[in-house]
């Protein structure tokens, strides 16, 4: 019985010990601060060059993209706070006017950057998700 | 309408109230009558629901817009199939349609065991009961779809979402909903089994199919999901790791571990505890999953949105279901002692024991980064996300782990192998996949998981043709018939462990499928009219823009030859689709040229109708085709396995593996 109590408190210890690790090594790498519009635009500092999810909401009319090309400019807002973003590429086909969105990528002099297959949208208006609608981020 | 599908609701609540109450006195007090009462009562549950549902039905097919779920999710232009399918198009209606669901099978489950495991009878009768009416007060106080506008009606209906009116759309939801429901079965006859005590292995017999029904039913709702976003969504993937998607594959893992471990349970008595266990967790990850994806509690752009009272309630149920479940473990765990202890390392109860370790360990791994926002929020204050690199690192080298235990554990002896057997098993299985890693490493293949992948499916590949040819080797010596008829004859006896072999074989399909998403090659271009653009070898020339229209929806069509090597490989025709009521919502429309070898994935992000311009994503998909012929294969394997087995012929014949 002893013999098994060992057994098992190892094996216990040697998960707790990978997860731990896990924790650490997810921690470490690989994650993206997850932040509000407003917030970051609260202090700006902290967040500079930082990896970051942006949550907010597309500016009405501010959808702006050069022509024979797949650069977009628009701003996006969350609670009156306004910040101006751009992005290259395409973008899913729930971006639009007004449309929640979270866009991954980084706070560079005052602007925000979308990484590539950076924006991920949702209209609320118009339907609700269902099923891992709206474009992932690939 | 709306008031008679509101009362049928209450009455469904009533009735599963009576069935709860009835089936646990009666069989407190051992009155057959009172059980018989609750087992009507049970009925009645899923009669009302059936009249509920039609009722739903028939408010979408009559375009009744004062019920404000109707009004939300259909139009009067959308297409007969789709007002039908729009029942579980939105929240009120998916969570109707699982009541639905689960009274049905639980019905279905009472009237096939009733004489067989009576005593369990009453206590899957309360069970189910109990769940259902969890599900029925949500809907009554907080999402009723019979809910209706007051004061005016609308004239017409939002329309559902256009990227939703697809086949895909139509029967992925109730396939992983059959899957998710089909899990409370198993639950049910496992808690019965502990309230009892009657834990011999009659419960899990009478629970087998029904996992595996489950389990078949929610693999098809993920693999329909994968399609569908890979044809409908046009981002060129079929999987992100989103929270919505992972809350699909959580209860997947689990009861893949289960349909394993009940084996050992079967032949040697050992994993009880694991076991019930394991359903338990099956069940409780399916509401979960809804939990998560309904309540707001994970912020994705997928989910749902933010639901306090929801949240609550599901915390609630959870929280006592996970008490209730593990403190009659706890109880009964005298009665759950294994027969038979572990001997070997080397044996095939223990390869199945590591197979489980992976697939719980998997489930964890996906539960900590769906919810890693969540908990590093609660911890740190700031909303930490992790994105699929995360995944894909861990989820990797476990489902290769993984692989490679589908290949050994086939091979390896109950309780234990000789040294002697294990060479005799491994020898060529092991030589194939190490000549054709060699080859393709020769051949340049340089993507070392991709490689390592191909190796081990060549091995379980192996392992697989060796069984067949050594069962159907022993059977044609016993029938005194040709190879192939014995092999035949083989899957047709032992329908169990040849169609899980069959199921196997469908898995290294996937799995090699997967692995070609180590070779994908993503790029943009803009092609002006009459002009062509040449991409990994294949142009593609622009031939103009068409726009055309079918009253429901405005299509802008690209016309895009494609050509290899000077050979014309015809036109694709990728497009933006403008649904009335969603014009500023267009739809992406793929165009995929599929072959064996890859996919050419064509989408038109961006068009010019003055110069007839077109930018173009083209996505080179190498193997993609594999994955969705390899759940083909599981599916035939699956069925094969679920075809009822006459036990005494199956015992004749023993194969050489179980020597």
């Amino acid at each position: 019985m002893k013999r098994k109590a060992l057994k098992v408190g190892l094996t216990v210890l040697m998960l707790v010990l990978a997860l731990g690790g896990l924790l650490y090594s997810a921690l470490s790498e690989g994650t993206e601060y997850y932040a509000h519009v407003d917030e970051i635009l609260a202090d700006p500092g902290r967040w500079q060059g930082k990896d970051l999810q942006l949550h907010g909401f597309v500016v009405k009319d501010s959808v702006l993209r050069k022509r024979d090309s797949l650069e977009y400019r628009f701003k996006v807002q969350s609670r009156g706070a306004v910040l101006e973003a751009t992005y290259d590429g395409i973008v899913p086909d729930t971006f639009t006017d007004e449309c929640e969105v979270v866009l991954k990528g980084r706070l560079r002099d005052g602007e925000f950057h979308v990484a590539p297959n950076g924006v991920m949208a949702k209209c609320p208006s118009k339907y609700e998700a269902k099923r891992g609608l709206a474009r992932p981020g690939a | 309408m709306a008031s008679l599908g509101s009362f049928l609701l209450m009455a469904a609540f009533v009735a599963a109230a009576c069935a709860v109450a009835a089936s646990l006195s009666g069989a407190r007090r051992g009155s057959r009558r009172l059980v018989e009462s609750a087992v009507g009562a049970f009925y009645l549950t899923a009669a009302l629901m059936t009249a509920a549902s039609a009722v739903i039905v028939r408010a979408f097919l009559t375009d009744d817009y004062a019920i404000k779920y109707v009004h939300r999710y259909s139009d009067h232009l959308q297409p007969l199939f789709y007002k039908l399918t729009s029942y579980w198009g939105g929240l009120d209606g998916s969570i109707m349609f699982w009541v639905f669901l689960l009274a049905v099978f639980g019905s279905l489950a009472v009237r096939v065991n009733r004489d067989r495991h009576r005593e369990l009878v009453p206590y899957v009768v309360a069970i189910v009961s109990a769940v259902e009416m969890f599900f029925l007060l949500m809907m009554l106080v907080h999402s009723n779809p019979f809910d209706t506008y007051l004061v005016q009606s609308p004239d017409d209906g939002q329309g559902l979402n256009p990227l939703l009116q697809n086949m895909y759309m139509v029967v992925h939801p109730p396939s992983l909903y059959i899957g998710f429901v089909g899990m409370t079965i198993p639950y049910a006859f496992g808690m019965a089994a502990l309230i009892t005590g009657r834990l011999d292995d009659a419960w899990l017999r009478a629970v087998r199919r029904w996992t595996m029904v489950s389990w078949l039913f929610l693999t098809l709702g993920l693999v329909l999901g994968m399609i569908w976003a890979y044809e409908e969504l046009g981002w060129g993937g079929y999987w992100a790791w989103d929270p919505v998607e992972n809350a699909g594959l959580l209860p997947w893992f689990t009861a893949s571990a289960f349909l394993h471990s009940v084996i050992v349970q079967e032949r040697r008595g050992m994993l009880k505890v694991w076991n019930v266990s394991l359903v338990v967790l099956t069940f409780f990850l399916t509401i979960f999953g809804t939990f998560m994806t309904r309540s707001g509690v994970v912020q994705s752009v997928h989910a749902f949105g933010e639901d306090r009272t929801l949240a609550w309630m599901f915390a609630v149920f959870m929280a006592a279901l996970l008490l209730f479940s593990f403190a009659w473990i706890l109880r009964r765990l005298p009665l759950l002692r294994p027969r038979y202890e572990l001997e070997s390392w080397l044996s095939r109860e223990a390869a199945f024991v590591a197979n489980n370790w992976i697939l719980l360990v998997a489930a964890l791994l996906v539960l900590f980064g769906t919810m890693f926002p969540t908990l590093s929020e609660a911890l740190t204050g700031n909303r930490l996300t992790v994105g699929p690199p995360f995944f894909n690192r861990w989820m990797a080298p476990l489902g290769l782990l993984l692989l490679a235990l589908t290949g050994a554990a086939p091979l390896l002896a109950w309780r234990r192998s000789t040294p002697l057997n294990l060479r005799d098993q491994f020898l060529w299985p092991v030589a194939f996949a190490l000549a054709v890693s060699a080859g393709l490493a020769a051949f340049g293949v340089r993507v070392w998981t991709s490689l390592i992948c191909f190796g081990l499916s060549a091995f379980v590949a192996a392992t697989i043709v060796q069984e067949f040819v050594r069962g159907a080797k022993v059977r044609r010596q016993a029938t005194g018939t040709d190879l192939l008829t014995a092999a035949v004859g083989l899957v047709a006896r032992q329908r169990r462990r040849y169609g899980g072999y069959i199921v196997h074989l469908g898995i290294v399909l996937m799995f090699i499928g997967f692995a070609g998403e180590g070779f994908k090659r993503d790029e943009q271009a803009l092609v002006k009219l009459g002009q062509q653009t040449t991409i990994h070898g294949v142009t593609l020339r622009n031939d103009g823009v068409a726009v055309t229209d079918d009253g429901q929806k405005q299509m802008v069509t690209g016309q895009i030859a494609i050509s290899e090597n000077g050979r014309s490989l015809g036109t694709l025709r990728p497009a933006r689709w403008f649904y009335r009521k969603h014009e500023n919502q267009p739809t992406t429309e793929v165009a995929i040229r599929r072959s064996l070898a890859r996919d050419l994935y064509v989408i038109m992000p961006a068009y010019d109708l003055s110069d007839q311009s077109v930018s173009l994503q083209v996505v080179v998909n190498p193997l993609v085709n594999w994955i969705w012929t390899g759940f083909g294969i599981l599916f035939l394997g699956t069925v094969i396995a679920l075809l009822p087995e006459r036990e005494q012929a199956a015992a004749a014949v023993v194969p050489a593996a179980e020597r």
